[in-house]
């Protein structure tokens, strides 16, 4: 075998051209442009979007389109569509509705205004809904995760083992919760019952494996010190060995999806694996217009971040055997959650202490990535975005970004697409017959927009 | 063959620069590694067709399916992220003379990409081959492989190591199982699977695929020996050394750790002790062993082009002087 530094070097020099030709970096999101099977994407026209946001935020449209393979309309993704709310959205013809002040699914007051700071929405609490904690309804399907998952990865080489099994039981477990309870959501539908199937609590494993692989390489990727509450594993024991038991995770959450024995589930699990590695590559990049530039945000977060929640929703409404359209419904609200999520988590990279998350604020700054408050930001003050683009490389940069973000209202504008988001994730539980989970998922939704860490 | 790189790079489905270094690694001018992949198509097409299939005819590319071919395609693949991601470096372990320690970042960055990206590429071919069965056999190679990286053959910067639990030349075949021989072994199976065979063909497969990795590993074990030159250098875990633990009495066993500790000036009295130890020709007795069990499992299969192809690249790779 080579030498473990040879291989190094060669990439070295490899990404000195890719740094150099901007347009290697094109054919990757080429790449990943051609890989929309399945996956939907969502475009913003940035201009009059702003222009809406300033002047009537009722009025916020949201043009969303779906692009599938098999979709008639083969949309050209350079065509701007003017904004329109899909009539699917328009006529919910549900019991969940955002303006009657007393309904139980009400979110938020239209006449609310957001403040930058997300510790506001945690003094919001709409009375009957304050007690439903979505944890507590999949507990005993949640209790053990953990456990079950570190039983999947033992093998008789302890620092292997140890490794593998170091982050599980220590996160909030987010995806698998959201992954079992739209599991009941979908089996109550069908009239069998709240109950969760073994495969589809195989499902929610995997979503935590998965989630938990991409971690373990992504700390390495931006040589994190901390993760979770501990010392990250790169840290601890190095960034090879990290990256190999990361593979490893990898492999095992693929041999316990294969074990559920399902090809259409390993084929939609297989493009989370893809959706995520691609997502890194995009943020390896950015765009030189700023519209483009936004709506590359938008993809990669939903690579990054979304197709996860929203691939393993559908995963178990295909398990549990709902029609077509909920399927599809499950990965709509996954993919809104998603989103959510994401641009939540980009808002508490500039307000939440260091303390609440478990890792530093500002961490995207620092690593030059260019998050949503920021390209918000950049709208109104052109001179970010010469810093966008050498990523936030000179000195003051961050600090520049950071006071342009505190001055404009970045923060809130991110605040209100992710609550836009989640209304949207509520919207589409409708279509599934009522019962305590999908109240507790609409809940999840919102207590996302309250989350401080 | 070529036909292999052709459908490697329609799989990857992108000319992004970095899979032709990718490439480019794989090839170390003695052995192309692409040569397990040729394992698995000769294999499937010494098997032959389906026993249920009657329009073996129409679907088969010259004596394969498409989908052995792909499988072939996706253990190349592996195997390369699995060598890009061996070459991750521990910054820790970085020393001045191996460059700035940002660009060694740099290079782990995207060692660990690119590695990513022809892992997903896997994962994607895995899933359109629509056998649940495959996907896990394939996919616990890569469990195999990582757990090769943790044994105590190999310290954490990849270094190769003995530690004082060894077990002596068992050891060398479980290492030598998890690194190189599960991926072949259980790719030779799943192509059985895939074109539908029977258990005797499977398991035979999959012997054909372990006994050639431990005949490819032992001559190029050998090899480090009996062609020793200063700048190959040699390894403490390959087999002749194991042996020769195995063969000499303790003390005369540490005193050869201590001439190697001393580096490279010593490597030739390690050759000469060890050639006179007589473990070098016990080394060439197993690999003749190997070998023949690897032709011998060739048997189940009837006589054709392809079975004497094989038997020829197993008696090449098993070749030494």
């Amino acid at each position: 075998m080579a030498a473990p530094g040879v291989s190094c070097r060669v990439f070295f020099r490899t990404l000195k051209t890719l740094r150099r030709n901007r347009s290697a970096l094109n054919t990757v999101q080429e790449f990943t442009n051609r890989t929309t099977n399945g996956s939907s994407e969502i475009s913003l026209n940035n201009d009059s979007l702003i222009r809406r946001l300033h002047s009537r935020p009722s009025s916020f449209q949201l043009t969303c389109y779906h692009k599938h393979c098999d979709n008639q309309h083969n949309h050209d993704r350079h065509h701007r569509h003017q904004c329109h709310i899909p009539s699917r959205l328009a006529t919910s013809g549900s019991s969940i509705s955002f303006s009657t002040k007393s309904n139980a699914w009400h979110l938020v007051p239209s006449s609310r205004t957001l403040t930058t700071s997300p510790l506001y929405f945690s003094k919001v609490t709409p009375s009957s809904m304050a007690d439903i904690d979505p944890y507590t309804l999949v507990e005993s399907d949640m209790k053990d995760l953990a456990p079950d998952i570190c039983k999947v990865l033992e093998i008789d080489v302890p620092k292997l083992e140890y490794m593998t099994q170091y982050y599980f039981g220590r996160g909030k477990a987010f995806r698998p919760m959201v992954c079992l309870l739209m599991a009941k959501v979908c089996n109550n539908h069908l009239n069998t019952g709240e109950i969760v199937l073994e495969s589809q609590r195989n499902v929610a494993m995997v979503a935590e494996m998965l989630h938990t692989a991409s971690l373990v390489h992504d700390d390495v990727i931006d040589a994190a010190d901390e993760r979770r509450g501990l010392e990250s594993l790169n840290k601890k024991y190095g960034q090879r060995q990290s990256i190999l038991a990361g593979n490893y995770i990898l492999s095992k959450a693929t041999m316990l999806l294969a074990q559920i024995g399902n090809p259409q589930i390993i084929s939609i699990l297989s493009t989370v694996i893809e959706d995520i590695i691609s997502g890194e590559f995009m943020q390896l990049g950015s765009k030189e217009d700023e519209n483009e530039r936004f709506q590359h945000y938008l993809k990669k977060t939903y690579k990054k971040t979304a197709s996860l929640i929203a691939n393993t929703c559908k995963a178990v409404a295909v398990m549990s055997d709902v029609e077509e359209t909920l399927v599809e419904a499950a990965y709509e609200y996954g993919r809104n959650l998603g989103m959510s999520f994401q641009l939540v988590d980009d808002v508490l990279d500039f307000v939440a202490s260091q303390q609440a998350m478990g890792k530093p604020t500002d961490a995207d700054l620092k690593l030059g990535l260019a998050n949503a408050p920021v390209l918000f930001a950049a709208m109104e003050h052109k001179e970010l975005q010469p810093m966008i683009m050498r990523r936030f490389s000179e000195e003051g940069d961050v600090e520049y970004a950071r006071a342009m973000v505190e001055k404009t209202d970045g923060v809130k504008q991110t605040m209100m697409l992710a609550t836009r988001h989640s209304e949207e994730a509520v919207k589409t539980l409708s279509k599934f017959s009522s019962c305590s989970a999908r109240e507790a998922l609409a809940r999840v939704s919102q207590i996302l927009l309250q989350r401080e860490k | 063959m070529s036909n292999v790189a052709l459908h490697m790079r329609k799989l990857v489905g992108t000319k992004h620069p970095l899979l032709k270094t990718a490439r480019g690694m794989v090839f170390d001018g003695n052995h192309n590694l692409q040569m397990k992949g040729l394992f698995v198509m000769l294999i499937s097409k010494a098997a032959g067709p389906s026993p249920q299939d009657d329009f073996a005819h129409e679907e088969m590319v010259s004596g394969v399916y498409p989908n052995q071919r792909s499988l072939a395609e996706i253990m190349e693949i592996i195997h390369t992220s699995y060598l890009i991601h061996k070459g991750v470096v521990n910054l820790d372990s970085v020393l001045p003379e191996d460059g700035p320690i940002s660009d060694m970042e740099f290079g782990n960055k995207m060692a660990v990409l690119s590695g990513d990206y022809l892992l997903a590429s896997a994962c994607r071919g895995l899933a359109k081959l629509g056998n649940p069965k495959v996907v896990e056999e394939v996919a616990s190679c890569i469990a195999d492989m990582m757990t090769a990286e943790f044994t105590n053959f190999t310290d954490p910067d990849g270094k190769d190591t003995i530690s004082q639990t060894c077990q002596g030349f068992s050891d060398w075949l479980t290492q030598t199982y998890f690194s190189f021989g599960s991926l072949l072994a259980k790719s030779c199976q799943s192509a059985m699977r895939l074109a539908g065979h029977s258990d005797q063909f499977k398991n035979m497969a999959f012997t054909f695929g372990e006994n050639v990795s431990y005949a490819e590993q032992l001559a190029k074990d050998i090899k480090s020996f009996t062609n020793y030159d200063e700048s190959s250098g040699l390894s403490l875990t390959s087999a002749p050394v194991l042996l020769y633990r195995e063969r000499v009495p303790a003390q005369e066993y540490e005193n050869l750790e201590k001439l190697w500790q001393q580096g490279p000036a010593n490597y030739q009295k390690i050759v000469s002790l060890i050639s006179k130890s007589g473990a070098i020709s016990q080394c060439k007795e197993l690999l003749a062993q190997y070998r023949d069990k690897a032709i011998s499992s060739l048997e189940c299969y009837s006589d054709s082009e392809a079975k004497s192809a094989l038997v020829n690249m197993v008696t090449a790779v098993s070749y030494v002087r």
